[in-house]
């Protein structure tokens, strides 16, 4: 199958599954036996993603997910069990060397640099790495290090640097070889406030004026509210969700509604109810009351029925409703419904 | 091309670390010099009880001299096969591997320049070394250029071909790099001990010793910085006709297939495995 024509990244059902082998003891009745394990782990699991260029992706998921496996999928760290990935129209396996052009990588951020040598250095170092020699990689490196704002700092040794100006750095040597495909793996983590915003401007920038696909892993949920224009939610390998942001929420959002009662009703016959898709009672913050929510069918047509039958049905169980309110969600709490299970 | 790139690139990071940490240089060389007196006055002194422990078969004088350049070809040996194994370690602890294995140019590539740089350095260090020594235990070497640049040319490509199948191994199994301590360190006894009465034990033991990787570069290297090609009466047994030359040769070209062929094989399921550039 060929990749999506006006995407620079196209993930083509790529799976990967890792086996680990460990012992472990089981108390029998009168030994303890000691017993070999091998365990399948899901990386990912036909995975499907596309991004268009001057977009930024967001990859979220639960630690263990497979969002960092997914990142060297692309960058050809990993090597996919079954799929393929395409970057700029080139297959990732078929022609490895070609990608490593056209992308840049900043994995668990400021492992990349090398302590001992000044920024400047380091860019002239991973420059020569990336294939990009004399003037050019000079005027490069200057240009860098004034867009991410580590001129002042380019002779300084990187060991007396910050980790928020390491980072910088991490990505500034990322986008030394000026690839047009970005993966940046939890850019923002450990930053103050500060640094972490001040690297959200600049993603944003590099992507909306140079025109850059940017793929960013994170599992700050404002970062990726602020920073992404679609979202992709991973869990135990599998895609769970991938749509753009403000989609996303709002299908949320129009379908999860909070009936403040008296006590807390009996929750099968509610789930029985068409288009009740999940049903749970939250302690309410006022003492007499208790909190249910339920989140309703995201299909419109379907919905104010729906409603219509749950008030009913509480009004049948003598249960007193004191108010209706449809929940407001953020991207956070979107997050933990789609991966609750995995919790 | 690109391996000119990135020997460059190696070359000036090289020589700022050198200069930035100068003091570091400085006394590692001062210490590497107090070491090798202090090996070289205890087995001086115990050297007869050696010799009668192997029965007489090294009864010929084994010099200081020979210890010593014996010591830094181990050392030198020790340190190529160390920048696959310990230095992918290290590499992949501080997350520079990871950048190495995403360098356009290929890992062998970037590993290839490495190891030329790390070479040509240690060779420039032991060279003041082994002359610093020789001073002070009033031997003689007999430096003749030419011989001398070819053979230690070969004996790093040998070298160069068992690290990369060292590292390659240490690419998918970085606790690998543990266990090729021990094998460095019997290269490093190798190198001090090689001499050609080895060679004439018997057929598997000469065998033996023709297959692993150091044993005829020491005893060309030997032969021509030690004995000066064996002249007797002004007249060279040049080393380029000694029987341990022609291994050498043949000992480069099966060490480096086998090295790169394993090296290419081990990247490969390593990134099936996902342990490539992860520690």
């Amino acid at each position: 199958m060929t990749p999506d024509s006006g995407s620079l990244v196209s993930l083509d059902g790529i799976h990967k599954t890792f086996f680990t082998r460990h012992f472990f003891y089981r108390e029998n009745d009168d030994a303890r036996r000691r017993i070999y394990v091998k365990k399948e782990v899901h990386a990912a699991q036909d995975i499907n993603i596309d991004i268009a260029p001057g977009k930024i992706f967001g990859l979220l998921g639960p630690n263990g997910a497979g969002k960092t496996t997914t990142v060297k999928m692309i960058s050809g760290l990993v090597k996919p069990d079954k799929g393929a990935v395409w970057v700029e129209g080139i297959n990732v396996e078929k022609s490895r060397k070609e990608i490593l052009k056209r992308i840049g990588v900043v994995l668990e951020g400021t492992r990349t640099t090398i302590w001992p040598l000044t920024p400047m250095e380091n860019l002239r170092y991973y420059g020569n790495l990336k294939n990009v020699r004399g003037s050019v990689l000079k005027k490069r490196a200057h240009e860098l290090l004034d867009f991410i704002g580590l001129s002042e700092k380019k002779d300084v040794q990187v060991r007396h640097m910050s980790r928020g100006q390491k980072q910088k750095l991490a990505i500034c040597i990322a986008l030394i070889a000026d690839p047009k495909v970005i993966l940046l793996d939890e850019p923002t983590t450990g930053l103050d406030v500060q640094s972490s915003r001040a690297i959200k401007d600049k993603i944003i920038e590099m992507t909306r004026e140079h025109g850059k696909a940017v793929l960013v892993t994170t599992h700050d949920m404002h970062v990726a509210q602020e920073l992404c224009d679609t979202i992709g939610i991973i869990d135990q390998g599998k895609l769970v969700t991938c749509k753009p942001m403000n989609e996303l929420i709002e299908v949320f959002s129009e379908s999860v509604f909070e009936f403040r009662v008296d006590e807390a009703p009996l929750l099968d016959p509610l789930r029985a109810i068409p288009g009740v898709v999940q049903a749970e009672v939250e302690n309410g913050n006022q003492s007499n009351t208790k909190l249910l929510v339920l989140h309703l069918t995201p299909k419109e047509e379907f919905r104010s029925e729906a409603l219509y039958n749950v008030v009913t049905h509480l009004r049948d169980c003598g249960i007193q409703l004191h108010s209706i309110n449809q929940r407001q969600q953020n991207l956070e709490s979107v997050f933990l419904q789609l991966t609750t299970s995995s919790i | 091309m690109g391996f000119f790139l990135v020997m460059k690139a190696e070359i000036i990071r090289s020589l700022i670390i050198m200069r930035r940490y100068w003091f570091r240089t400085l006394t590692g060389m001062a210490i590497g010099y107090g070491m090798l007196m202090v090996l070289i006055i205890g087995f001086m002194s115990s050297r007869d009880t050696i010799t009668d422990a192997v029965d007489g078969r090294f009864a010929d004088p084994t010099t200081a001299t020979n210890f010593v350049l014996g010591f830094i070809l181990g050392m030198f040996a020790f340190g190529v096969v160390g920048m696959f194994t310990q230095g992918i370690q290290g590499m992949a602890q501080s997350g520079v591997l990871e950048q190495l294995c995403m360098s356009p140019h290929g890992l062998i590539v970037n590993f290839l320049a490495k190891a030329t740089v790390g070479a040509v350095t240690s060779v420039f260090y032991s060279g003041i070394m082994v002359w610093l020594v020789t001073i002070s235990v009033n031997g003689v070497l007999y430096f003749d250029a030419f011989p001398v640049i070819v053979l230690l040319t070969l004996t790093f490509i040998n070298l160069l071909g068992f690290g990369f199948m060292m590292g390659g191994l240490t690419l998918v199994f970085k606790q690998v790099g543990q266990v090729a301590i021990l094998i460095r360190m019997a290269l490093f006894a190798l190198a001090i001990f090689a001499r050609e009465e080895l060679l004439e034990i018997n057929f598997l033991i000469s065998a033996v010793m023709h297959a692993l990787p150091i044993t005829d570069a020491a005893i060309c290297l030997k032969y021509v910085l030690i004995y000066d090609q064996g002249a007797v009466n002004g007249e060279y047994a040049s080393v380029f006709t000694h029987p341990s030359f022609y291994f050498l040769i043949l000992n480069c070209v099966v060490w480096t297939s086998i090295g790169i062929a394993c090296f290419k094989v081990m990247e490969n399921w390593s990134r099936s495995r996902g342990t490539l550039g992860t520690y």
